[in-house]
């Protein structure tokens, strides 16, 4: 052990270039020397960079989006590829095919095909969107020509960056340099309007699945279905009145007894629908008996009967125009269209939809006798994640569904004329909604209001400003899923802690107060499926020995033994060995022949085998144990790996590794470590976990030893990491946002883990290495305040810049004037004028000057005309005069700024824009606010002279104090041994590892310690700084990594004596933006009144605040003016009195109410 | 001073390793407020010279104005002569000069395709007629501190302004590095109590210095009158002035300190007999350096003036 810690001295090598700095870290990177030898226990995390690799953090977004425009725009064209019009019937448009981004010449085999003409950062720079055209190939009738269209633009699209319509997919970093984008930037969000928006991942309930649920206070049992089709969205349920069962649904007025809609569904005969629902189970039979009378009291026994009464209730939203239909027909329509809709009925075959029926009445059944049947609707495995691909596709289907739509209506204006002088050519007016389908996009991108027409869904705060606050927020956004629950209800159920969570979604780093866990995040090994065909895998399902569900006798459906397979919650045929049938199906999912995204397990409770091919399932990657309990990825496998012959791919190919998603999961046995696999007790392993860190996702992943920690404290870190200044990008000097945080020096962590590695916190860190001392001093660290070594400060400490974007656009008037910039104003000795001193000669601030308050940065002039029109008057022709009134912009703030930046560049309207950007330089000052990574959030108390501060005998002083109350009740062990390790660490050369249930070992560390002359348990003993006599007490004394959070006085302090007030109510304004007034507020209010100091409330209340002097008339109790009482037409009693004007505003309201306040005023003495 | 004179009574020291930037000396029969006084000296109030004002002319580089300014404060500048140099605020002239400061200057331009690295060796002095305010260059190459890196047609034209100063102000004037500083390694005085589980021991390493002292004797009682006589300090310069000069600047500052006080209180004295009808007070009478920690007064004219 000794030997192999001397042989690399890295960080003791300060000095060394990146150069040499970057192969050394590369071997630690990959935890070994190629020639070491191969332990997979150790060595399987491996496997880890292998995936991220190819599915990255942010590739559920992109595959997402990918799917989308390569599959789903294909299907929703292929859905609505018929536009006809009702004047002509020889008239049709079809379009043939769809493309975003290339023409159809262009080979898209070739990577060169792109037609975003724009590089996303000079989007982001000039305010515009990054998107690319959308072309359709359409066939059309001209005359009497058939006539096919190739490469029409229908549109822009909003292209997610790095998907793989993006320019930045598959380059090389030297070209993303080019491209002034940085290489570790995940991707996964859009440009529009110059911001970068990100969808957030949706949760729902799953689709087409069917959620029994019981309310057992009431008896009630309900089995519903969400039926989601393109077309629509209904929900159809099964439930329980007294007993008896009905089905219900929103376009059926009542609830219609099961029976009834059994026999509506062509089950008429009673028997078989007691097969079809209870099988052989006498209980069953006995709960399900008293439903037959009802329908036999209505005296329903035939179909026909039976969609005459369902026919009745059927409340009919018809069209105008459509013709009407009789009630049989609706009966029919509803059984075939509108109950369960997902299930598709063709030529009037409804047996299909019976037996859904009947597995729905039956699972309600199932609850009543046995509670326990219920489905969790918190169950992870019950919900789907809904990606910006299927967000997109929403919306663009009702775009394109209301750009056909206007299209029609357009034609048909056209092909009413009766004379048209030209042939008529569909293509010329095409274009003219073009617009929509771009607009439309672009509008609920920015504004994040998805409203679907079709679905009648109206849904706000889809998507979110990235937050470009550091690398980890941005990051910590495009993993963050949001669920569709209030946030206001009170409900203890979707917020807890779901066990099926574990290793899909991060168990830490969830957001406190309102949302808290209803906004989640995903874990690091996790991928969310996307749609997979059906077909195939039906078939594949009877090829492999399933029955036909449609040839499947009733009476034998519930046999004992007999299992019914569901293909994404549809019963498709049943398997009399359902071990042997999924077993079959898992071999095929191994071998590669399908998807590795479809899950199959087995529901013993429910006699069931579900398969699932849709989207939007959780899923993550497992190692393959086989029936010896061996682990399948042998040494040799993970040789391949390091040696780069293999990817993560070849493992899923070869069948060692397979993703499980949530429900199949919940059907295997994983073991966590290589080790449990020899454990004889249990013998039925079926996979083995990749790594166990990958429970915590990215933002969890940067605290070290988090499993030492109570679990709020990771909580609270992961909030705060977000808040962390340090590093955004490698172009972070490029970028012109509104507002930027960087730090002057950040350091990677002496204690890191292997997420930070993996997710490359390590390039691009957010806080430094400060030597911490555990001890109180000087007072001014009370309630976990720190104390900072003002030599430290000096050198660099904490230093951070902040970067702010001001914005000013030169506008076009439609009388042909234009705002200017006008250049500086110079006095006498043709020196400018003091609040110009910064500015060119051009009327811009000059980059590197220094603003002070007041000083303008930009000198933008208005023309004083602007409202002017050009038809106004006789001379509309000439040109008006041009002159212009100064409206420049001023810097306002307490602390200098630097003009760091200006760029001027012209927007999508023609309007020159200019952005100035303003740097301020910071060091840490009293009342800034730190945290290390253990939740410990503290702000600085006061700076002190290095020579007052504690050192010990090698002369090293703290850089932070941090008082040690902080411990015992945050019982934040993990930053105990972060200090352990860093210490170690430091001494050794060597950076350690706090990665979570592993990392570097405390007693390795604490020997390392202890051959360096240190105590083993990190405490030193300390001289102090002031006398110089050693302290009486040891101190615990090492490294801790501390982040600078944004919170900073210099942008919070606020004072005022006078100052603006309210124009309305005349009190001093609220806010420190708007200058305002400090509240004295009621309960202070309470307090001067208990105290009785009547004259002080006096003084704050009205005299401070808004007093005002009214004529009060003392007669009629009414204020007047001018010392004159209106109504009494006399000054004979007006009195001149101060009152608040908030009052005097009041009785003015009152008044014009009708309502008469009267002052009465008498003598006080 | 009669630090040089191995008396019996007096203070003494013994060097007991040596080199450019850095030594290790013991110094004897001195208090423990003595020799942390000079400690504390050495650290903050020895002066030296320091880049204090910049003035840019061109900086298309890509760190910010104030980055760099703070990077070429940081950077050592030789400061043996610094006597010669007088403090910028009490210098006659209106901003600065050759009495005060030391110009130094840095131009450099990156026409190369690959990027080029400014160490402070590029920064050009104004000739002063001494080597006061040359940066302090250590490494072999003889390049020192890197400063900035340019890429092609990236551009620096810099003056830099080095002034006198002490590191209470700025942490860039300090001559050291670090002082350690070490008495009692055995804790005769037991002046700390060592945390240990099991034993002291062999839980705490012993320090190098216990081979200079008599380890104690179990047996004997605690002598509560023993002070501290002996300190292990070790002096790590940072280059602009060597340990010795840091050594003796640090003692000459304090004794003019120290002088001070002893006018002031002598002062005192004079005045509160004269005041005693609600007199005036000496407090921040002085004007200049108000030290923050009251030392005791009792060193004020006695053994050291």
């Amino acid at each position: 052990m000794g030997n192999k810690r001397k042989a690399s001295h890295i960080a003791s090598d300060g000095v060394s270039t990146d150069e040499a700095f970057q192969p050394l870290l590369k071997e630690v990177y990959k935890g070994k020397k190629l020639t070491d030898k191969i332990n997979t226990a150790e060595d399987k995390w491996n496997l880890l960079p292998a995936f991220l690799k190819v599915k990255g953090l942010v590739k559920q977004h992109l595959d997402s989006f990918n799917y989308f425009v390569d599959t789903d725009l294909k299907k929703i064209i292929k859905a609505n590829e018929l536009v006809l019009s009702d004047v002509d019937p020889e008239f049709y448009l079809k379009y043939l095919d769809i493309r975003v981004g290339c023409k159809s010449s262009t080979s898209t085999a070739k990577g060169l095909s792109k037609e975003v003409n724009l590089v996303p950062h000079d989007c982001r720079l000039r305010d515009l969107t990054y998107s690319a055209p959308i072309y359709v190939d359409v066939e059309y009738t001209r005359g009497r020509k058939i006539i096919v269209h190739r490469d029409l633009e229908i549109g822009r699209m909003p292209i997610m960056l790095r998907s793989n319509k993006c320019l930045l997919d598959g380059i090389d970093d030297k070209k993303m340099a080019k491209y002034d984008e940085c290489p570790l930037d995940p991707g996964g969000y859009f440009i529009v309007n110059g911001t970068e928006k990100v969808i957030l991942v949706q949760e729902q309930l799953s689709k087409n699945r069917i959620i029994v649920e019981a309310d057992e206070k009431k008896g009630i049992v309900q089995a519903s279905v969400t039926s989601s089709t393109h077309e629509r969205k209904s929900k159809t349920y099964v439930i329980t009145k007294n007993d008896k069962i009905y089905l219900k649904h929103n376009s059926i007025s009542e609830d219609v007894p099961i029976v009834i809609i059994l026999k509506a569904a062509g089950i008429t005969s009673d028997l078989e629908i007691l097969q079809l629902v209870c099988g052989n189970d006498p209980n069953y039979q006995d709960l399900f008996a008293i439903n037959f009378e009802e329908a036999a009291k209505l005296e329903i026994f035939t179909q026909q009967q039976a969609l005459h009464y369902v026919g009745k209730r059927v409340k009919t939203i018809r069209r105008a125009g459509a013709p009407k239909l009789s009630q049989l027909q609706e009966g029919i329509e509803a059984i075939a269209t509108t109950i369960i809709a997902h299930i598709t009925v063709s030529d009037l075959q409804f047996r299909e939809k019976a037996l859904y029926i009947a597995m729905m009445t039956r699972r309600v059944l199932m609850t009543m006798e046995n509670p326990k049947m219920v489905d969790d609707r918190d169950y992870v495995g019950n919900k789907r994640l809904e990606l910006a691909g299927q967000l997109m596709s929403l919306l663009f289907e009702d775009l394109f569904k209301k750009f056909n739509s206007d299209f029609k209506a357009n034609i048909d204006k056209i092909l009413k004329k009766p004379s048209r002088a030209s042939e008529f050519d569909a293509l010329l007016s095409i274009n003219i909604h073009s617009n929509n389908i771009t607009m439309g996009m672009n509008r609920a991108i920015s504004t994040g209001n998805w409203s679907l027409k079709r679905f009648k869904m109206e849904r706000a705060g889809v998507t979110h400003v990235l937050s470009r606050l550091s690398y980890i927020s941005a990051l910590g956004m495009m993993t963050r899923i949001s669920s569709q629950f209030e946030k206001s209800r009170k409900v203890s159920g979707p917020r807890a802690l779901q066990p099926s969570q574990f290793g899909m979604l991060c168990t830490s780093d969830t957001p406190e107060g309102e949302a808290c866990g209803l906004v989640k995040n995903l874990a690091l090994m996790t991928h969310i499926t996307t749609d997979d065909e059906e077909e195939p895998i039906k078939r594949l399902c009877f090829i492999l020995g399933c029955e036909d569900i449609l040839e499947v006798d009733s009476a034998s459906l519930h046999a004992k033994g007999n299992y019914g397979i569901y293909l994404n919650g549809t019963l498709i045929g049943t398997t009399r060995f359902p071990a042997k049938f999924v077993g079959d199906f898992r071999n095929l999912r191994r071998t590669g022949k399908i998807s590795a995204f479809i899950s199959i397990y087995t529901n013993s409770h429910q006699s069931a085998v579900h398969i699932a091919t849709d989207g939007g399932r959780i899923c993550r990657p497992l190692i393959i144990v086989d029936k010896n309990n061996v682990s399948k990825v042998k040494a040799k496998h993970l040789l391949k790996l390091q040696r780069d012959e293999w990817a993560f791919d070849d493992f899923l190919k070869h069948g060692l590794v397979e993703y499980l998603d949530v429900n199949e999961e919940n059907d295997s046995l994983i073991a966590i470590y290589e080790r449990d696999l020899s454990d004889s007790t249990k013998s039925n392993i079926t996979h083995l976990e990749v790594e166990p860190f990958t429970v915590l996702g990215a933002v969890a992943g940067l605290i070290p030893y988090p499993h030492h920690n109570q679990s709020p404290r990771n909580t609270y870190q992961c909030a705060m990491g977000k808040q962390a200044i340090g590093a955004i990008g490698y172009n972070q000097f490029r970028r012109i946002d509104t507002l930027l945080y960087l730090m002057v020096y950040p350091q990677q962590p002496m204690v890191k883990t292997k997420t930070i590695e993996l997710i490359d916190y390590d390039k691009l860190p957010a806080g430094q290495n400060a030597t911490v001392a555990v001890m109180s001093y000087s007072g001014y660290d009370i309630e976990d305040a720190l104390v900072l070594n003002k030599a430290s400060v000096d050198r660099g400490f904490g230093r951070c810049q902040v970067l702010r974007k001001n914005t000013i656009t030169l506008k076009r008037y439609p009388n042909h004037t234009k705002d200017i910039l006008s250049g500086m104003r110079v006095d006498e000795n043709n020196e400018p004028i003091p609040p110009h001193s910064s500015l060119g000669p051009d009327g811009l601030g000059e980059v590197g000057m220094k603003l002070e308050n007041g000083q303008v940065y930009v000198n933008k002039c208005v023309p004083t005309n602007a409202g002017e029109t050009v038809l106004n008057g006789p001379g509309a022709n000439e040109q008006p005069a041009e002159s212009h009134r100064e409206t420049p912009a001023y810097y306002k703030g307490p602390e200098p700024s630097y003009v760091d930046q200006v760029m001027m560049s012209v927007s999508d309207n023609d309007q020159a824009l200019i952005k100035v950007l303003l740097r301020q330089t910071r060091r840490p000052e009293l009342g800034d606010k730190f945290s290390s990574r253990h939740g410990q959030k503290g702000v600085c108390g006061i700076i002190v002279q290095q020579e007052d501060l504690p050192f010990n005998d090698d002369g090293i002083s703290p850089d932070i104090i941090m008082n040690p109350h902080g411990f015992p009740s945050r019982m934040t062990v993990g930053k105990m041994i972060e200090l352990i390790s860093g210490k170690a660490g430091v001494l050794n050369g060597t950076l350690e590892y706090g990665t979570c249930f592993g990392g570097s070992d405390l007693q390795d560390m604490s020997e390392i310690l202890v051959q360096n002359g240190f105590n083993y348990s990190g405490k030193d003993m300390l001289y102090s700084g002031i006398t110089g006599e050693c302290l009486q007490a040891y101190i615990f004394f090492g490294p801790i990594y501390y982040q600078k959070l944004k919170h900073m006085v210099l942008d919070k302090m606020h004072a005022r004596a006078r100052g603006p007030r309210a124009v309305l109510t005349r009190q001093p304004t609220e806010g420190r933006s708007r200058d305002g007034g400090l509240r004295l507020g009621e309960m202070e209010r309470d307090c001067v009144i208990a105290y009785g100091a009547s004259q002080l409330l006096l003084e704050r209340l009205m005299l401070s605040s808004d007093a005002f002097e009214v004529d009060v008339c003392n007669k009629c109790g009414l204020m007047g003016h001018n010392n004159w009482c209106t109504s009494c037409n006399s000054s004979e009693h007006v009195i001149k009195m101060t009152i608040p004007y908030a009052a005097k505003l009041l009785f003015q309201e009152l008044i014009s109410m009708n309502i008469a306040p009267r002052l009465r005023l008498g003598d006080v003495f | 001073m009669d630090i040089d004179k191995d008396t019996e009574s007096g203070p003494a020291i013994t060097i007991r390793s040596s080199e450019r930037d850095h030594v290790n000396f013991v110094l004897k029969n001195v208090d423990l407020a003595v020799a942390n006084s000079v400690r504390r000296t050495m650290m903050a109030e020895v002066p030296t010279l320091a880049i204090d004002l910049v003035e840019i002319d061109v900086n298309t580089s890509v760190l910010a104005d104030e980055f760099i300014a703070h990077r070429l404060g940081l950077i050592p500048l030789v400061s043996d002569s610094i006597d010669e140099l007088s403090y910028s605020r009490d210098c006659t002239c209106d901003q600065y000069c050759n009495k005060c400061s030391v110009k130094l200057e840095l131009a450099a331009k990156c026409d190369t395709d690959s990027t080029m690295n400014i160490y402070a060796s590029d920064l050009a002095k104004f000739q002063n007629g001494s080597t006061l305010g040359d940066p302090v260059i250590r490494d072999a190459q003889g390049k020192g501190s890197l400063i900035c890196k340019l890429r092609k047609h990236q551009e620096l034209r810099i003056t830099c302004i080095a002034k006198k100063g002490i590191a209470k102000e700025h942490a860039k004037w300090s001559p050291c590095s670090a002082v350690g500083f070490e008495y009692d390694p055995w804790n005769k005085l037991k002046h700390t109590d060592y945390w240990y589980e099991e034993s002291v021991e062999d839980e705490w390493p012993k320090s190098e210095n216990c081979e200079w002292e008599e380890a104690p004797d179990p047996e004997a009682p605690f002598d509560y009158n023993a002070r501290a006589n002996n300190f292990y300090v070790d002096i790590e310069t940072i280059g602009s002035l060597s340990p010795n000069d840091v050594f003796v600047k640090s003692l000459e500052t304090l004794q003019l300190k120290l002088a001070g006080i002893s006018v002031e209180l002598n002062k005192d004295t004079v005045e509160s007999s004269n005041a005693e009808s609600g007199g005036l007070t000496t407090y921040g009478r002085n004007g200049g350096e108000t030290p923050e920690i009251n030392y005791g007064g009792s060193y004020g004219g006695s053994s050291w003036s």
